[in-house]
């Protein structure tokens, strides 16, 4: 069952069914007589009908009553979702699966994890059903610490993995950026090209260290040979992949296409990292280079949160107070559907 | 006032204290008559002709009666179809029947001090209610009687109902008719209620038309919009718009323009009247247009 329920508010022309069967249609029997009325001229009924509405009372308690129908169906909201996980698509997928099994959730609904996934929850909270529990499984950084306790109704556990001890760089020193380079060797001088450039585009600032293999450091993979089994413990945030690798990536099959300076990117999240695929990899001229640079910049990683959230139980507030106004509505339906009846009854009697 | 009171012996005494002694054509009453004979007294009799040494010899109430009875009946004819329940719209209470009645009401109490005998016919439901003429206080009320309980209703007598109702055309007889008019012309040509009459004109009675219509049906005054209905006419429904209002008025003009001439060619003494106007005057101005021919 999927709750829908602002979209009861399109019900509104229904009101103009009573309207209309409200319409004055026997005037026949409502003719005045008239002693002189053969002066006038002859009309069939038809010809009489006049925009009048009779039963006012009634016609006004039947739109009121339809009103309140909506308006309660449009605000009543029917909890529909159980027991759910909210899992961060870039966690570890092995660790994630860990956490699940630890919870008691393995046979719960997968959702993505939502970006602000705490607001987000506390919005959309009354979807779930009371019993329900919630567990959010996320990577360091991909949730800040609100500043109060949000307070859910429902059981939500927080795991959040956490992020390997990067010791930051000395501020003094470039900021180095550690690359891992697999590239078929006609290509491999283009690439190192590349990130020479990239160094020297950044006022020295920047620093790439180029490696055969990466190491926990490292934020960017370079996988330029399709050919070549990947080694199965490779992980880095992003992963720069060369044209043609989709057979081998399955998860570009869903890859998002965005164009950034006029450089066609592609890319995709998966266990690994976000991968990243484009038709210009490696730049084959000063242009290109650029206006990747370019594009890689304003593609920086979002900054993580100043005060990530660490793992947490969140323990189960008082029931939500969402549901209150459904409980007026529904009397106030009633009391017109009684109203209604009771008019009914007294015209035709 | 005068239409709520359900007492028609009120009303007339009202109207009549405001029309005044003499206003009847002709008839000589009272100074020079010879007595006749005594007789019971009887409500309604007036008190000046009461003996009262009569009374004293006899401790009863004595009325002279005297040798005065004209040899002219009034006859009172009073059209009671469906179309005369059409009440005003303007005075509350009012409708054609009301006025028609109480008009012939005091012309009965009129025809009733002046001595001549007075009969009453009813037209209603396709019928006619004799209340054969006589004279006399007694028969004043009953005559008040039937005339009260008339009902509006129905279609106008058929010709042969009528045919059968005139005998009492052998004598020559003054009458007086209240109706609405608007049963004088059939669907097609003269309706019997119109023959009747100038049958009746023509055996030398003096016939004597008071039509009755509401101010609204003269105006077209009545709200445009509705849908009408004639009482006469089981089916069939009317319109009436603003535009039809100048062909509304045209048709009843012809109409009521054709009774007119009508009674005109055959010397019948006719007037028209609205329910809307004071009682007294309509009477004054009817009996003064017969008295004077």
């Amino acid at each position: 069952m999927t709750s829908s329920y602002p979209w009861w508010w399109l019900a509104l022309p229904l009101l103009l069914l009573p309207i209309w069967w409200h319409r004055q249609k026997r005037q026949r029997l409502d003719a005045q007589s008239l002693a002189t009325a053969r002066f006038l001229p002859a009309a069939a009924p038809q010809q009489l009908r006049v925009w009048q509405w009779r039963d006012r009372l009634l016609l006004l308690v039947r739109c009121l009553l339809l009103v309140a129908l909506i308006a309660w169906l449009a605000v009543t909201v029917l909890p529909w979702r159980g027991d759910t996980v909210l899992v961060d698509a870039g966690a570890d997928q092995a660790w994630a699966a860990r956490q699940i099994a630890d919870a008691g959730m393995d046979g719960a609904r997968r959702i993505d994890l939502p970006p602000d996934a705490l607001a987000w929850l506390r919005h959309n909270e009354r979807d779930w059903r009371a019993g329900a529990r919630l567990l959010i499984v996320a990577r360091e950084g991909q949730i800040g610490m609100p500043a109060r306790t949000p307070q859910f109704g429902h059981a939500v556990e927080l795991r959040v993995q956490a992020a390997p001890n990067v010791p930051p760089a000395p501020a003094t020193s470039p900021v180095s950026h550690r690359v891992a380079l697999s590239a078929a060797p006609e290509r491999v001088q283009a690439w190192r090209a590349l990130f020479a450039a990239f160094g020297q585009a950044g006022d020295g600032a920047q620093r790439y260290v180029i490696a055969g293999a990466p190491v926990a450091s490292t934020d960017l993979i370079v996988w330029d040979t399709p050919a070549l089994a990947l080694p199965a413990d490779w992980r880095a945030p992003h992963w720069w992949l060369g044209a043609g690798s989709d057979k081998s990536w399955p998860e570009l099959g869903k890859a998002t296409t965005i164009t950034i300076n006029g450089v066609k990117l592609r890319y995709a999240d998966s266990a690994r990292g976000r991968l990243w695929t484009s038709a210009a990899f490696p730049p084959q001229d000063a242009e290109t280079a650029r206006a990747l640079y370019e594009a890689w910049r304003l593609l920086a990683v979002a900054p993580a949160p100043a005060y990530p959230a660490p793992s947490h139980k969140f323990a189960m507030a008082s029931a939500a107070a969402d549901a209150k106004p459904a409980y007026w509505i529904a009397w106030l339906l009633l009391a017109l559907f009684l109203l209604e009846r009771s008019l009914t009854h007294a015209r035709r009697s | 006032m005068m239409a709520a009171t359900r007492d028609l012996e009120l009303v007339i005494r009202h109207v009549l204290a405001g029309l005044g002694h003499g206003i009847h054509a002709g008839r000589e009453r009272g100074a020079g008559v010879e007595f006749s004979e005594y007789r019971a007294y009887a409500p309604g009799d007036e008190w000046r002709r009461v003996d009262w040494k009569l009374l004293a010899r006899a401790d009863r109430y004595f009325v002279r009666e005297a040798e005065r009875d004209s040899h002219v009946a009034t006859w009172l004819w009073l059209d009671a179809t469906a179309s005369m329940a059409e009440p005003s719209r303007e005075l509350k209470g009012v409708d054609k029947l009301w006025f028609a009645r109480t008009a012939l009401a005091c012309v009965a109490a009129i025809a009733q001090r002046q001595g001549d005998a007075f009969g009453l016919a009813i037209c209603s439901g396709g019928k006619v209610a004799f209340t054969p003429a006589d004279r006399g206080p007694r028969h004043l009320q009953r005559v008040l009687a039937r005339l009260a309980a008339a009902r509006a209703d129905g279609l106008p007598p058929t010709a042969q109902v009528l045919k059968s109702s005139l005998h009492f055309a052998r004598a020559p007889s003054l009458l007086f008719a209240a109706t609405d008019g608007l049963d004088w012309h059939g669907q097609s040509g003269p309706s019997p209620l119109s023959e009747a009459l100038l049958r009746l004109r023509k055996l030398h009675h003096d016939v004597r038309l008071l039509t009755v219509r509401t101010r609204a049906e003269v105006e077209a005054g009545f709200p445009s919009g509705a849908a009408y209905r004639d009482p006469e006419q089981e089916t069939g429904l009317h319109r009436f718009s603003k535009a039809d209002r100048a062909a509304y008025l045209e048709r009843s003009a012809a109409h009521f323009g054709a009774l007119a001439t009508s009674c005109r060619q055959h010397d019948i003494v006719h007037h028209e009247a609205c329910i809307e106007q004071p009682l007294a005057d309509v009477l004054r101005r009817w009996l003064q247009k017969a008295g004077a021919r």
